[in-house]
């Protein structure tokens, strides 16, 4: 098993940042930190999806946000329909895209599953994902969301 | 002037659907007409059997058959369809891969309503 590196998680920030500016056409705030246990948290909010990864990789990717950024994201996608579903639906398409598109810098051998969604209650994240995790904090309007990185190299 | 063309989105993302359809309204797509949805590969090949379409827009990552398995039965019960694929996944050989397949396009998520429209007039230039 081997790390991702610095230049593997910019891959995933460009692909947050590319998530939103296509969707809204406006741009997020993004800052990436290294997750590290008991100092910095990885941010539960009220949806999580997530991709499993397998092939040359092995572990996860999440993204998380609140009810009422998703919401808004609809919104700007003129979405009419705001129910649970759609909102779930939203959070798993866009941990879909962000992970699909960090394909272009690791290649096919990372493979991605379909995303799994849920209704998450506070620090949910901080119990499954590992100490080493990389946390990719996000501010859209006046919306936060976290994605996390938890991956490593199997090959 | 195009004739009506009959068009099958497959997406297991239920916003992505509905954003597609809606992308439709545009005036420059009149002449394309929704005839079904389809979540999964499974569910795409029997609304394929049933509506004939002359355009499918394809997901890749899905449940019960993928984008690509999908498209390669596709092309095998009627070549003449054209099958835009639209999905995630960014690298050059998932796209090569269905196009090896059959698909006529490939347009990556996420897109702009303006990038599907011209891929959309793209297609159905060719």
């Amino acid at each position: 098993m081997k790390s991702i590196n610095d230049n593997d998680i910019r891959s995933f920030v460009d692909a947050v940042g590319s998530f939103f500016f296509h969707t809204t056409n406006e741009k997020v705030e993004i800052r990436a930190a290294y997750l590290v246990e008991g100092e910095i948290q990885a941010s539960t909010f009220d949806l999580t999806s997530y991709i499993t990864l397998s092939g040359d990789f092995s572990g996860r990717v999440y993204f998380s946000a609140p009810r009422v950024m998703v919401a808004h994201l609809l919104l700007a996608m003129h979405e009419l329909e705001r129910d649970d579903d759609r909102l779930l639906d939203a959070v798993g398409e866009i941990a879909n895209t962000i992970s699909g598109n960090a394909r272009k810098h690791f290649g096919e051998a990372m493979q991605i599953s379909v995303p799994v969604t849920q209704v998450t209650e506070h620090d949910w994240l901080n119990s499954v994902v590992s100490p080493h995790s990389y946390v990719i904090l996000v501010k859209w309007k006046q919306y936060r969301a976290s994605v996390v990185v938890d991956i490593q190299r199997t090959a | 002037m195009k004739t009506n063309m009959k068009l099958l989105i497959v997406d297991d993302s239920a916003i992505i659907r509905s954003r597609i359809a809606r992308i439709l309204n545009d005036p420059r797509l009149n002449y394309i007409n929704v005839v079904g949805m389809a979540r999964n590969g499974v569910e795409a090949i029997t609304l394929y059997l049933q509506q004939a379409p002359d355009i499918v827009t394809m997901d890749i990552t899905m449940p019960e058959m993928d984008g690509v398995d999908c498209t390669e039965k596709m092309i095998s019960l009627r070549p003449e369809c054209s099958i835009l694929v639209i999905s995630a996944l960014s690298d050059k050989a998932t796209a090569l891969k269905t196009l090896k397949k059959g698909a006529k396009g490939f347009l990556y998520k996420p897109f702009t309503d303006e990038e599907l429209i011209a891929a959309f007039l793209e297609l159905t230039n060719s």
